[in-house]
Parts: C-alpha cells; sequence; structure tokens
C-alpha cells in the first residue's frame, strides 16, 4: 500500500522535474480529451504550442497577455505575504480601467507625456481606494477581507458597466456598449516596429522596484515578519494597521495599473470585454509563483502562453471555447497539486 | 545497571542511533521499558530525549538499531503504526480541539466507529476518568478547561485507546504545583495496572517522587540508568545529567540603585485591583503568584499591549501614555514574554531575521535596512550570549527552548534597555540554560530595573531584591527579599492568607 509521507527537507533541485512532469501530464490528458472528441491530439497540442510560444507574433501576444497578469500578481502576493487574502485584484482592476479612461476621455487635449502619467495617476487612486475600502473595513468593523474584496469586485464591474452602457458610451457606436477610441496621446505606443507595448517596460520597472523593496526594506522585513506571526509581530510592535492599509491599497493600485494598460495598449477605449478574468488568474499566479517577484514574472508568462495557446486551438481546430478552460484548469491542478510533493511523498508501507 | 528482571520488557531498545546532520542526537542508546513501572529520562535539553521518544512514537525513524515490543523487532513507518502497537505519547503541546467536549476529543481519530453514541461514549470516557483518578468532566468543553485537565485529557485519549505505554514528555511545565501532585498520583495508579510509563523530565525532585527508575541522558548517550531506590543523592545526578558542577545560585551582590524606571500607582485593570509598586534601577522586583492571578493583564498594560483603565503609570519619569508615543520607547524597555516561540520569535523565519524584530530601528537606514550589518551583529551577539547554532539561516522554531530563550534574551539586552519586564524567563529550560539566564538577568540588572513575572519561587529568591506577592488581582504584600521572616511567608499569602 502506498502512503504520503513528509519529506524531511523540501525538495531542492529536482523541484523544477516536478514540475515538467506536472505539464506533461496535463497536456497527456488534454491530448486523450481532444482525441475523445475526435480530434488529433498531437496536432492540438502542437497548434497549442505554436500559438502560444512558437513564433515572434506569437511570443508577442503572450508577452501582452503577461503584463496585466503580472501586475495583479505582484498586488494580490504583496498582500498575500501579510496573510491579507485580496481576491479582489478583479475589481480593482476595473476601478483602474475606469480610472484611466476617466482621464482619457476628460483630458484628452493633453499631448501624451501628459496624459499618459495622468491615467496612471488617476487608475492608481482609482485601483488603491478599491483597495482601501477593504482595509479600513477589516480594521474599523471587523469585516473579514476575502468576503469584502470578492464583493467589491461585482460593484467596480457594474460601476465600469454603468458607464460603458450610459454616459460614456460612443454615440457612434450603433448602440454598443463602448467608449470612443481614445486620442493617440492616451494609448501607450508600440515598441519600435514590434507589437509589444511599453506596458512592458513599466511591469519591469515596478517588478524590480518591488524585490527590491521587499529584500531591503524595514517595509519589506516587516510584511514578512508580521505575515509570519501576526502576534511576534504586535509584540515587535510593528503598526499592523499601516501595513493592512499599505498592502491593500498597494494591491489595488497594481492591478488599477493593469487596467489602465490594457485598455489603454491593447483596447484603445474601454468596453465590458476589458474584463477577462486577469484578477483571478492572478491569485493562481500569486501561489504557484510562491509570492516571489521573480517566480510571478515566469508564471505571469507561462499562464499568458497557456491563454494564448488556448486562443488559437480554438481558432484552428474549432474547438469550443469550454474546451480551453478544461485546460486550462486541467493544467493548473496538476502543477498545483504537483507543489504538494516538494513536501510530501509516497512511500511503500 | 538495572537488575535482571525476570518479565520480559515491553519494549527494548537495541543500539539506537539518529542524526540529524552533523548533529548525533542519538548514539547507540539500549533502554527497556517495563510493564508496571515508571521510567524516568532524564537529560538537558538537546541531550536527545525527544528524539529518542519520537524514534518510539513512530515519528523518526533511526539510523541504526532495533525497536522490540514484547519480543519481536518492530519498524515503525508512521505514528499511526506505533499507536496500533500500543505506544502512547503525550506532547507538550496539546493536540486538542477547543471547540469540542472532552469526551468528543477523546474518542475522536478512532477507526472502525462510523456511529458515534453520546450517551455511550459520555459513560465510558467517565468511568476510564474514574478509574485512573484523571478527573475531568466529559461534558465540559475543552476550551474551558486548565492546564491540567486538558493533560487529563490527552492522557485519557491514550487510555481509551488501550495504550500500554505511555510518554509523557515534560508533562509539569504546564502544571501547578496541585495539579504536578494529582498528575503523579494517576501516574502511579496507571503503573499499578500494569501500565509501562515513560517520564521525560530535567527536574530532579520530580524524578525522585514519583519514577522508579532513571535513566540519564547526556548529548545523546545513557551516561547512566539505576533504581531510584539506589539514588543516594540527587546533586550526584545532576553532576551526571550536566557534566559538570552547577551553581544554582547565582553570585547576587546588592548594588547601588537609581531612580525609579517604573512606577504604578493604584492602577484597576481588568482582574487588577489597586495595584501599586515600583522598580528602581539596579534592582530586581519580583512579583510571584500561582499563574492566574493577574499576571498577564499586569504584563499587557506594562508593555503598552493595551492602557491602563485607571491609576497611574509611570515609566521612566514619563506618564505611560507619553512613554508609549515617544518614538525612543523601544531603545529604552525590552520584554521578554513567557510565549517564546508564539510571541518572542517568527518560528518560520531565520535567526537573523529573528534579530531584526525588535532591533530593526537600529539598522534602519531611512526606508532601508541594512541586513548585513544586522546579521554580522547577530552573529556576534548570539556567540556571546552562548546560544548553540549551526548558521544565520536556520529557523528560530528549530532550536530548543534553552538556546531560543537565549536568543530572545539577547537581542532585547542588545538594545540596553533600562526597563526589563521579564516573564517566567526559565520555564521549561534545564538547570544549566537557567543558571544562563539567571546570570544575563544578574548583569543587566546593573544598567537596569528588572521586573520579574514568574511562579517559581526559587527563581524570585535566586534572583530579586524585593519580591511582591500577587493573589486575585491584589498585591499582598512587598517585602525585601532578605526579609527571612516575611519570605518564609510566602507560600500562604500566594494562596490568599493574610494574617
Amino acid at each position: 500500500m502506498l502512503q504520503l509521507r513528509k519529506r524531511p527537507t523540501p525538495l531542492g533541485w529536482s523541484a523544477p522535474l516536478v514540475f515538467v512532469t506536472a505539464v506533461v501530464l496535463s497536456l497527456a490528458v488534454s491530448a486523450l480529451l481532444l482525441r475523445l472528441q475526435g480530434q488529433p491530439a498531437w496536432e492540438g497540442l502542437a497548434v497549442f504550442f505554436q500559438s502560444g510560444f512558437g513564433s515572434t507574433w506569437a511570443l508577442e501576444d503572450t508577452l501582452n497577455k503577461a503584463v496585466p497578469l503580472f501586475l495583479c500578481s505582484l498586488g494580490v502576493a504583496v498582500a498575500f505575504k501579510l496573510q491579507i487574502w485580496n481576491i479582489g485584484a478583479e475589481g480593482q482592476f476595473a476601478l483602474g480601467a475606469v480610472g484611466a479612461t476617466w482621464a482619457a476621455l476628460y483630458f484628452s487635449f493633453l499631448p501624451w507625456f501628459f496624459l499618459l502619467p495622468l491615467m496612471l495617476l488617476s487608475a492608481t487612486i482609482a485601483g488603491g481606494i478599491w483597495g482601501l475600502i477593504p482595509a479600513l473595513l477589516k480594521l474599523y468593523m471587523r469585516a473579514n477581507e476575502i468576503i469584502t474584496t470578492l464583493m467589491l469586485n461585482y460593484i467596480g464591474i457594474l460601476i465600469l458597466e454603468f458607464l460603458v452602457y450610459g454616459s460614456w458610451k460612443d454615440r457612434a457606436s450603433f448602440g454598443f456598449p463602448m467608449t470612443p477610441v481614445f486620442e493617440s496621446g492616451a494609448v501607450i505606443a508600440r515598441i519600435g516596429r514590434t507589437n509589444l507595448h511599453y506596458g512592458l517596460l513599466l511591469c519591469l520597472a515596478i517588478g524590480l522596484a518591488m524585490a527590491l523593496v521587499l529584500a531591503y526594506t524595514r517595509f519589506g522585513y516587516e510584511l514578512k515578519a508580521s505575515g509570519e506571526n501576526p502576534r511576534a509581530g504586535r509584540y515587535a510592535h510593528i503598526p499592523y494597521k499601516k501595513l493592512v492599509i499599505l498592502v491593500l491599497v498597494i494591491s489595488g493600485a497594481l492591478a488599477g495599473w493593469a487596467g489602465f494598460v490594457e485598455t489603454s495598449a491593447t483596447l484603445n477605449r474601454l468596453q465590458p470585454s476589458v474584463m477577462a478574468g486577469y484578477g483571478y488568474t492572478a491569485i493562481v499566479v500569486a501561489w504557484l509563483a510562491r509570492l516571489n517577484p521573480l517566480g510571478i514574472a515566469l508564471f505571469s508568462f507561462l499562464l499568458a502562453g497557456m491563454l494564448v495557446g488556448v486562443e488559437g486551438m480554438q481558432l484552428e481546430l474549432q474547438i469550443p471555447a469550454a474546451f480551453g478552460k478544461i485546460m486550462e484548469g486541467l493544467i493548473l491542478l496538476t502543477v498545483l497539486s504537483g507543489q504538494f510533493f516538494r513536501n510530501y511523498r509516497f512511500a511503500r508501507r | 545497571m538495572v537488575p535482571e528482571q525476570s518479565s520480559p520488557p515491553l519494549i527494548r531498545l537495541k543500539g539506537i542511533s539518529k542524526s540529524f546532520g552533523q548533529t548525533q542526537a542519538n548514539a547507540d542508546i539500549s533502554l527497556d521499558i517495563r510493564a508496571g513501572r515508571i521510567k524516568a529520562l532524564l537529560g538537558e535539553n538537546g541531550a536527545g530525549k525527544s528524539t529518542l521518544m519520537s524514534i518510539l512514537a513512530g515519528r523518526f525513524q533511526p539510523d541504526r538499531g532495533d525497536v522490540q515490543v514484547r519480543g519481536r523487532t518492530t519498524v515503525f513507518n508512521s505514528p499511526k503504526q506505533a499507536i496500533e502497537a500500543g505506544i502512547g505519547m503525550v506532547y507538550q503541546h496539546f493536540m486538542l480541539v477547543e471547540g469540542m467536549t472532552v469526551a468528543e476529543n477523546v474518542v475522536l481519530g478512532q477507526e472502525g466507529r462510523f456511529w458515534l453514541k453520546p450517551k455511550r461514549i459520555f459513560q465510558e470516557v467517565g468511568r476510564l476518568a474514574e478509574r485512573y483518578k484523571l478527573e475531568v468532566d466529559p461534558g465540559a468543553r475543552v476550551s474551558s478547561l486548565s492546564m491540567g485537565e486538558k493533560q487529563r485529557v490527552e492522557i485519557l485519549k491514550l487510555l481509551f485507546r488501550e495504550s500500554s505505554i505511555l510518554i509523557l514528555d515534560e508533562p509539569t511545565t504546564v502544571l501547578t504545583p496541585t495539579e504536578i501532585e494529582q498528575l503523579f498520583q494517576a501516574m502511579r495508579h496507571m503503573s499499578d495496572s500494569g501500565k509501562a510509563i515513560v517520564f521525560i523530565s530535567h527536574k530532579l525532585d520530580e524524578v525522585m517522587s514519583v519514577a522508579d527508575e532513571v535513566a540519564i541522558l547526556r548529548q545523546g548517550h545513557i551516561v547512566d540508568e539505576m533504581e531510584i531506590s539506589q539514588v543516594t543523592s540527587t546533586r550526584e545526578l545532576a553532576l551526571r545529567m550536566v557534566g559538570r558542577e552547577i551553581f544554582l545560585h547565582p553570585d547576587k551582590k546588592p548594588i547601588s540603585t537609581g531612580r525609579d524606571v517604573l512606577r504604578l500607582q493604584n492602577v484597576w485593570h481588568g482582574p487588577l485591583q489597586d495595584i501599586s509598586l515600583r522598580v528602581k534601577s539596579g534592582e530586581i522586583n519580583a512579583v510571584v503568584g500561582v499563574a492566574g492571578n493577574g499576571q498577564k493583564p499586569l504584563v499587557e498594560i506594562i508593555s503598552g499591549q493595551t492602557p491602563p483603565k485607571q491609576g497611574l503609570i509611570t515609566i521612566l519619569d514619563k506618564p505611560w501614555k507619553d512613554f508609549y508615543r515617544s518614538s525612543k520607547w523601544l531603545e529604552d524597555f525590552c520584554y521578554i514574554p513567557e510565549d517564546r516561540l508564539g510571541l518572542a520569535t517568527c518560528p518560520a523565519l531565520d535567526l537573523g531575521d529573528n534579530f531584526l524584530l525588535t532591533t530593526r530601528e537600529h539598522f534602519s537606514r531611512g526606508p532601508w535596512l541594512d541586513k548585513k550589518k544586522a546579521r554580522a551583529a547577530a552573529s556576534d551577539l548570539f556567540k556571546t550570549f552562548n546560544v548553540r547554532f549551526t548558521s544565520l539561516k536556520a529557523k528560530a522554531g528549530e532550536l530548543s527552548g534553552g538556546n531560543l530563550q537565549k536568543l530572545v534574551l539577547a537581542r532585547e539586552l542588545y538594545r540596553r534597555p533600562k526597563l526589563i519586564l521579564a516573564e517566567q524567563p526559565s520555564q521549561g529550560l534545564d538547570i544549566a540554560a537557567t543558571e544562563e539566564i539567571w546570570n544575563y538577568l544578574l548583569q543587566a540588572r546593573g544598567k537596569a530595573g528588572i521586573l520579574l513575572i514568574t511562579s517559581d519561587l526559587n527563581e524570585a529568591l535566586s534572583l530579586a531584591d524585593w519580591i511582591t506577592v500577587i493573589y486575585r488581582g491584589r498585591i499582598m504584600d512587598t517585602f525585601p527579599a532578605a526579609d527571612q521572616e516575611k519570605v518564609s511567608s510566602i507560600g500562604p499569602l500566594m494562596a490568599g492568607l493574610k494574617d
């Protein structure tokens, strides 16, 4: 009989092997499912890789999708470090998109070097407020942040829809819920002749900054200590309330940035389809990366590639959209359960 | 050596060795455990007692050697297999579900029972408790029990599974003197009815009063084994355990005292009634009392966690509010809490990070934290304070109790505080570590005033210049520790008797 046993020391160098095994396993199951649908299994997987990672165009698309995922996930991870379970990146993303759009619509006369920073600022504030509310509710009304952040997601998305269906709707859109296309000054430019945009540089800068802050500042240390043992944090008089507010505002602001980048660079206008679920996937990314900024970058890229790859399969093989979701779920499930084996192993009785 | 006995041992350990990395926790240990006997396993923290018993309880596998149960060699791959073989262990940290009743906790984890019959379980547990004189109400919720009662529930769990070997790991550290006596009675009852009991301890007097035989462990080796009746002097026993002379009467010379560093005037707060006390620089004032008589709220207000409801508190000539509002207070005040692992440290962080917990102010440059400098300072400091560690990267949770306390003390004294609040500083520590901790506190007294909260009379008398007895939130009396007549009345005072 097989038995689960805790490893005396967590798996070291062979941990990536577990990861690869998990991915391969999930792909094998996906291939089997394709087969059962009467589709060519290997060809399907080839299409998946080809459209996710297999060409310059695919890589550009993947990187572009990784940008909002990275920003949301970095924010979520900061809150998780303090054991504050912010599930509200989706709503904070929506508010960021709304904030940026507000600046883009009402200050469209400004040149880009004023307008883009203004959009970034208003997205920061809007997203930050959407993080601040659950922080205050937690600290002063003892409301559980998991519930409040989750609920605020719905409110945030409804605010976005209220605006694009209402006062911000483009008169020339034949009734479709969308704002007018932004002026060119409100659009984040492409890098050179590629399809990549400068939001990628924003990610690099903030990712680097965050890694430095977490590793070398007093704030980063207090976050780690307080998150690891809240009672010891109180003993050492680490200002817990201040930290809770700070991490949730940072968390919200970063998700807000993602909303800004997505509306400005990808859609060039605000419409409900901007909500692609990045805020939820970000939570998974943060966990897979064990809250480490570099890991978040890596897993954002991999998961974005998976999203793009699945889209490619839909297009080329006319596989139903739901199949993409199944594959996504399979990969996440196997990888996450694979992480379990870093600390546990099977042994014969 | 233990004389040959006719009955075969329930458990025979043969040549057990176990090492963790570089440290040899157990070296070639052979030990017999017999039915109807109480065997004390005496040794300092880190001597290898816990490792040996964890091997027996199936949590670790030995590198070498055999475990024989009733004459048959057995390999335990998991705690479950050890339990099936009749070996049960009561750990220092209880594993109970607080929200459930005693009876529910006792049957928890029993296999082969899908349907629970609350009434029958209730009766069964009640009968078991009565039989072994483990007084506890089977219907009571565990969260409402005292530490002593919780421990009885843990023992009942083992008895309910009909374990024939019961291992008690330092069971007396959490108990009051009366509860200790009750525990010893229960232990004798259990051994009389044929159970084998292993009593892990480092307290000589307890071993002498309850055990039938004793094995002494030092640095992973069994250095001696004998019948309690053969022990002629406890001093001899202590020597063998520690391997050198111990002076448990630290050199306490009175030194010149300075200004008041702490003054409480007519403080009322929760159970505290009209508390007045003072601590001068250069002296140790020990608040003595049985745990639960108001020490906790007293510590909470003095350490600045909650503001006092009523009354005046002056710390270093500043009112309480002003003291804790100024940013300098962390420099001047330090608190050594009773709960080292849960409050004073982050067990999952490494030693370097744990050092920074209360010293981070010193290593901050603007928003930055100079971790390199801090780690260098920590490394030196820990060596000076004789903290035994392999690397600063080791997790705090991996240190033994004594080492952890030395780390906390080193860290807290690093800031050169003027007021020290020490709560049960030697609780659960072995003689050698206690001696070191006491000496450090006496040294610190040169530059600071110390308020010592303790329920250990020996500790209070060894360290304090002043004794303050607390009972039900009231101060019964305050007197110099040198006042022999008063000192002899501490016992009655702690029990609330005043002539």
